[in-house]
């Protein structure tokens, strides 16, 4: 289980000031908690510069919180990595301490995360199956497996550069299975795919649910949100302004579909100051292509 | 480290496959040195062989014809160049000028004296080497005539020598011959080594943002420090392998020039020993592994604010320049390895280099000048690894530990310099300090000193004024308390006893004298006292506490007790142990800011003997500002140390009976002892009696990191 509490992330952002521009602090994320449980898939939506890109850092222990905890259990108490294994969750578990422990047991997904061009995928995954202290063999064997599951044996030994948009989002996602982690976290995973590619992560991501893992991801496909995920968080100016199930907030919100949902939670919390257009603007910079 | 290693194989592997590396790696040692400088030769010698093989026409008057006919008959045993002389009868003068070569303009005085003036264009390469030909031919018939007129009045050839004076150099030719190339070759050592070294560490930092992979590799299980110590021995071991090809390269040429197309070269080398240079291979490359250490650092340092390759390029430009400078001072006549030069990075390899080349070499000042380097390297590197923990470089927004290149307009009120802005300041005052200080105290020692000085006090305050930081608060400019005096005054004692024990204990070690410290102020010790109290005691006790402990002690203080602030914060769920966790961490970056800043401090004073008391001192009285709250009980004690250092100067004598401790040259165990025993326990009770109150608290309007 992956958990996040009380989480803050503070930046600047510039601000003009007659005709001077400023600095000031801000949170983009304030005080953000949440759960994700084994066998579940979580949807974080929210607008441009809400801070989805910022929180899914944060949990993907890729930035250190001004304020607040993420916090790993796994299912059995000083198994190190590989008791992370399985389905199931017990509320007993042992919370991971160590850094290097939490992030060997996520999967970092995002339109950020991009691969070594100069290497093939073969190389690629061998370089990381020694980095997550696999032997030769089983190197090859899961490399042989992945590739076979993804349908990538065509192109394992072509150069990352020279391949096509739809391959590369596939060589993500072996990057990411190669560790076998048991929480993933994909930030925009399905973002300007073709419908083949994006319902091969889809698929990914229901394969990885059956499995027992926990998805987290973010996406303004609310539609594939809808039908996809267990529990949605919905985010504005980097608090969590609804939360449940697609039912649940269909019914809170007296709505028919999400992105009716979407709009009636989001009207009511638009705040369009001149400092909060440009508090989006600095923050979507700082997440590069953020969410 | 088994992560690092398999993170070197992927960094090794990447940095292979790049085009631009692997150019600046193979293709430029391995062919362009050989091809730029055999071609060249055979270009230049080709050129001289055909000048040599063609014939040369010069024109003249015919009514000289005899003069030319007895300098060719005067000049016929010489080997002179072939030259054709043509003679211009009246009024084709003009015609012959402007179809040959060179012209003679022939006079004769009445006395029988020969006036000659060769006409010639030394933009044209054939015209010139006429001119030096015709030049040989003439100074032969000068000559003959000479020796003719001297047998005339019976005299012989010494008659015009009456003092004959010769040079001997006692140099051995081998010695002499190393001293000369080896200057050449420590600059073309540290060049390579550069060359090798910036291409890899863009790649690896810049690049590695730019191709955005950077953030996939955070996503791996391995921590920042084994992410970029892998990044930085890839680059070291491409700066290496450059640098290895690169020297064999040119030396092969080289060799290959001397011996196979111009053996005339190889006669110059006055016996120098390949073999004898062989045996310093070691300590050479020692030497090498050492300067790569530093310099792929130093590269990598700035390439990591650098968002692309473009923006890296442009970083790492000044530094090129800096380092290249650096490289060129063992060419500097006068300028030797010693322990005050010893303790300047690049300078000090350029000139152990020439030293080891040339056979004449102090294992001290070699051993130092590694142990120096080595130590830069290190700190170079904790460095690196700490900007790497900056998520305000991985995540490419601009660094906020550096805000020196914003707009001032842009800058709030009260910011604090951040560590990048410290960075750049301290690098930017030792450039100063070192190029436009030591040039003043070359012509004057009294206005170097004032110099100096104030670059010191001048360049914190106009940082601060850019910044706009709380000068009061930063710099701790509050009236003293009688605990902040009461705790001073022992705590410098008593650093000042330990000090003294420890500076002579190394001076003994490196067998130096007191003299060779009193040394650098022999040009202004004839000033009046007030005058030596003024730019030694006053001068450095406000400018450098102003710099040490105020700038760089106090922005310390702020961007490690606002670390602490953050860490705790994200740390304890309770709010009590949040609370004592946050002193506790902020205790501990005020003791880390203390020895920073005394290390750099001592640094600054360029003295291995003075190192250890200069940075107690340095640290007391960091600890002092931190407790006591105000940086005037420190200019005080500052002032006091110096001027003491001043009276002993001028007055030696009277002050050593006054102080006889301080007059030894050398220290019995039972002194050591006494020192240092009296020296902890002062330092004991000024520590006591500071930390009975509550440190002045930290934080101001904006803390960066």
């Amino acid at each position: 289980m992956i958990e996040a509490i009380e989480l803050c992330k503070q930046f600047e952002r510039s601000v003009k000031k007659g005709r001077r521009t400023e600095k000031e602090s801000f949170l983009a994320v304030d005080h953000v908690s949440l759960r994700a449980y084994p066998g579940e898939i979580i949807g974080i939506l929210g607008p441009n510069g809400a801070g989805k890109t910022t929180l899914l850092r944060m949990l993907g222990m890729l930035m250190t919180p001004t304020g607040g905890e993420v916090r790993l259990t796994q299912r059995v108490p000083g198994a190190g990595i590989s008791g992370l294994r399985g389905a199931g969750y017990d509320e007993a578990g042992a919370v991971i301490e160590n850094e290097i422990e939490k992030k060997a047991a996520i999967g970092y997904l995002s339109g950020n995360t991009k691969l070594y061009p100069r290497f093939s995928i073969r190389e690629y995954l061998r370089f990381l199956g020694e980095l997550y202290g696999l032997g030769r063999k089983q190197i090859e064997e899961r490399t042989a497996d992945i590739s076979r599951v993804l349908d990538m044996e065509s192109f394992l030994d072509n150069r990352i550069e020279r391949l096509s948009t739809g391959q590369t989002q596939r060589a993500s996602i072996a990057r990411c299975l190669m560790a076998d982690p048991q929480i993933y976290i994909l930030d925009e995973p399905t973002l300007g795919l073709d419908i083949l590619s994006a319902d091969a992560i889809i698929h990914f991501m229901k394969e990885q649910k059956e499995r027992g893992k926990t998805v987290l991801y973010s996406t303004h496909y609310l539609e594939e949100a809808q039908f996809l995920c267990d529990r949605i968080y919905m985010i504005c100016d980097g608090r969590i302004v609804a939360q449940g199930s697609p039912q649940e907030l269909l019914a809170q919100t007296g709505t028919e579909s999400l992105r009716e949902a979407f709009h009636s939670i989001y009207d009511g919390q638009a705040a369009g100051s001149e400092e909060d257009i440009c508090a989006v603007e600095d923050e979507s910079r700082k997440g590069g292509a953020s969410a | 480290m088994r992560q690092v290693k398999t993170l070197v194989c992927k960094e090794v592997l990447d940095i292979l496959r790049d085009k631009k590396t692997l150019v600046m790696m193979v293709v430029v040692p391995v062919l362009l040195y050989p091809l730029i400088i055999i071609g060249m030769s055979l270009a230049f010698s080709y050129v001289m062989q055909s000048q040599e093989s063609r014939e040369h026409t010069v024109g003249y008057s015919a009514e000289y014809q005899e003069l030319v006919d007895a300098a060719k008959e005067a000049a016929s045993g010489r080997e002179l160049a072939r030259l054709t002389f043509i003679p211009a009868e009246a009024g084709e003068e003009e015609k012959i000028k402007e179809s040959t070569d060179a012209w003679m303009d022939i006079s004769r005085t009445e006395n029988g004296i020969w006036h000659v003036t060769v006409q010639f264009t030394s933009s044209d390469e054939t015209s010139s080497y006429t001119s030096e030909a015709l030049a040989d031919l003439l100074e032969a018939y000068s000559d003959q005539l000479l020796a003719e007129n001297l047998r005339a009045e019976g005299l012989d050839e010494e008659f015009l020598h009456p003092v004959v004076c010769e040079e001997e150099d006692l140099t051995p030719a081998s010695e002499s011959f190393g001293m000369d190339i080896g200057g050449s070759i420590g600059m073309i050592l540290i060049i390579t080594i550069l060359m090798g070294a910036v291409y890899p560490a863009i790649d690896a930092t810049a690049g590695e943002k730019e191709r955005g992979t950077l953030e996939t590799l955070l996503t791996l299980p391995v921590t920042n420090f084994q992410m970029i110590l892998s990044k930085y021995i890839s680059v070291a071991l491409f700066a290496c392998v450059t640098a290895i090809l690169s020297l064999l390269s040119l030396g092969g040429s080289v060799l290959f020039l001397m011996f196979g197309l111009s053996p005339e070269l190889a006669s110059q080398m006055g016996g120098f020993s390949f073999a004898a240079l062989l045996r310093q291979l070691p300590l050479l490359v020692v030497t090498l592994l050492v300067t790569a250490l530093l310099v792929t650092a130093l590269c990598m340092c700035f390439c990591v604010f650098a968002r692309s390759f473009k923006e890296a390029n442009n970083y790492i430009t000044p530094v090129m320049l800096v380092v290249m400078l650096g490289s060129m001072s063992a060419m500097i006549p006068s300028v030797r390895l010693d322990y005050r030069t010893a303790l300047i990075p690049i300078v000090n390899v350029s000139l152990m280099v020439k030293q080891i080349i040339a056979q004449q070499f102090d294992a001290g000042l070699v051993g130092t000048t590694i142990l120096v380097n080595f130590g830069y390297s290190i700190v170079t590197v904790w460095l690196l690894a700490r900007m790497y923990n900056s998520e305000d470089i991985l995540f490419s927004d601009g660094f906020r530990g550096l805000r020196l290149f914003q707009k001032r307009s842009g800058i709030r009120e009260g910011t604090v310099p951040g560590t990048g802005d410290l960075v750049i300041s301290i690098a930017v005052l030792l450039l100063l300090y070192l190029y436009v200080g030591m040039a003043v105290t070359v012509r004057s020692t009294l206005a170097g000193l004032l110099t100096t000085q104030l670059i010191i006090l001048g360049l914190p305050l106009l940082v601060v004024w850019y910044m706009k930081s709380d000068v009061r608060g930063l710099f701790r400019l509050r009236r003293p308390s009688v605990r902040a005096c009461a705790g001073g005054v022992p705590l410098y004692l008593g650093t000042y006893m330990l000090g003294l024990s420890c500076s002579m204990l190394l001076m003994r070690l490196l067998s130096q004298s007191t003299q060779n410290l009193e040394g650098s102020f022999e040009g202004i010790l004839e000033q009046p006292l007030p005058v030596l109290l003024l730019v030694m005691a006053l001068m450095p006790a406000v400018g450098e506490e102003i710099l040490f402990r105020g700038f760089l002690f106090g922005s310390l203080r702020e961007y490690f007790t606002g670390r602490a602030g953050r860490i705790a914060l994200t740390g304890s769920a309770r709010p009590s142990a949040a609370a004592e966790e946050k002193r506790r961490r902020e205790r501990a970056g005020c003791v880390r800011a203390a020895v920073i800043s005394a290390l750099v401090f001592a640094a600054f004073h360029m003295s291995l003997v003075k190192f250890p008391a200069t940075f107690l001192l340095g640290f007391g009285f960091a600890c002092i500002v931190w407790r006591g709250g105000s940086i005037y009980v420190t200019m005080a004690l500052h002032f006091l140390n110096n001027a003491l250092s001043a009276v002993f100067l001028k007055y030696p004598e009277q002050a050593g009976k006054l102080f006889p401790i301080l007059a030894k040259t050398e220290f019995t165990a039972v002194d050591h002892a006494a020192l240092l025993a009296g020296g902890l326990a002062l330092a004991a009770v000024g520590i006591a009696v500071l930390r009975r109150g509550t440190p002045v608290p930290t934080g101001s309007a904006e803390q960066t990191e």
